[in-house]
């Protein structure tokens, strides 16, 4: 889709059209699904955190003060699914100390909870998360190492240097 | 992905190292994406999508609401705020011991000035008007409260602009 009919659309919503909203799902719908699922490894979660992300988006579409659109919204997606990992921390908090234990094994890997997970989504298991993170950004946000580096407020040395040793782990990962 | 593409990346890490290290880093950098671009994640089914736009709808009609709701209060707070003043003025126009001058006469005293006398001559009237009985104990008025409001906004206005 050109930039000029993302704009429109943005401007469409803004003004609260209910169909410039439809026309944004079916552009970002995939693409931040795939986001959701790389990340939390569970198709329902992705639905879930989808539906979140498409719905804050009402509320907050007023705040978009032009930029990369696509870097907006995927930083929304990004806020949205850290308050999950912070919503189940607090949850796991409750949990008694056995339950705790198990917990603290399990969570520096990526959980797969549906079965035919393919080879990629193992492989992501194995990466840090924040490397991880930043790998799927980049990919389903389509910024610039210069945009990420500039979200990131780090230097973009650095953030090239942790999605090169991200890429390089994955494809050993891979093989 | 099309942007990453559009991105000059041998150019970026030229810039950051020499030729040997960013040609290593640039290899390792577009064999990782092709793995990803390889293995594509599932997508969302239809239906999920469509009850998407069903939940942005609903929350699009609340918002609608919500906002009218404030409209609502907003303009309910500033008609009562008109309507204990004027009920002030009426309830203290008519207790015994209010001074018929608003503003004490010292204040004018000595003051030549053209400009302040015609804005004391419309500030008395005024006074006049809201103390001359045009009020009645009903708070009926023949008198527009809402004009002379505005008309003492418009002279204090003034008399700050000089």
């Amino acid at each position: 889709m050109a930039q000029t009919d993302i704009e429109l659309v943005i401007i469409g919503c803004k003004k609260g059209d209910e169909g410039s909203f439809a026309q944004l799902v079916e552009i970002y719908g995939k693409r931040c699904f795939g986001y959701f699922y790389r990340l939390s490894g569970n198709r329902d979660l992705s639905e879930e955190l989808l539906s979140e992300l498409f719905v804050k988006l009402v509320e907050k579409i007023g705040t978009y003060r032009g930029g990369s659109f696509d870097g907006w919204i995927f930083t929304m997606a990004s806020n949205i699914f850290h308050d999950h990992l912070r919503f189940k921390k607090r949850q796991t908090r409750l949990l008694d100390e056995h339950s705790k234990r198990v917990m603290a094994k399990s969570s520096g890997a990526l959980k797969t909870d549906d079965g035919d997970a393919d080879k990629l989504q193992k492989a992501l298991g194995g990466l840090d998360s924040e490397v991880r993170e930043l790998i799927m950004m980049r990919f389903y946000s389509q910024l610039s190492f210069k945009e990420i580096a500039e979200k990131r407020r780090e230097p973009i040395g650095t953030t090239l240097s942790k999605v090169h040793r991200g890429l390089k782990r994955l494809r050993e990962l891979m093989e | 992905m099309e942007n990453l593409e559009k991105e000059n990346l041998r150019k970026l890490l030229a810039g950051l190292m020499d030729k040997a290290a960013a040609g290593q880093m640039l290899d390792d950098i577009e064999k990782g994406d092709e793995i990803l671009a390889g293995f594509r994640a599932p997508e969302p089914n239809e239906q999920v999508l469509a009850e998407i736009k069903k939940n942005v709808a609903a929350a699009l009609r609340q918002k609608r609401i919500n906002a009218f709701k404030k409209q609502i209060l907003v303009t309910a707070a500033a008609a009562a705020m008109i309507l204990v003043s004027v009920l002030a003025i009426v309830r203290y126009s008519n207790q015994p011991g209010i001074p018929t001058r608003m503003i004490a006469a010292s204040v004018w005293e000595g003051g030549d000035d053209a400009d302040v006398t015609v804005l004391r001559d419309e500030i008395e009237n005024i006074q006049s008007e809201l103390w001359g009985g045009q009020f009645d104990d009903s708070g009926n008025t023949n008198i527009r409260v809402d004009d002379l409001e505005n008309e003492l906004i418009e002279i204090n206005g003034d008399m700050w602009k000089g």
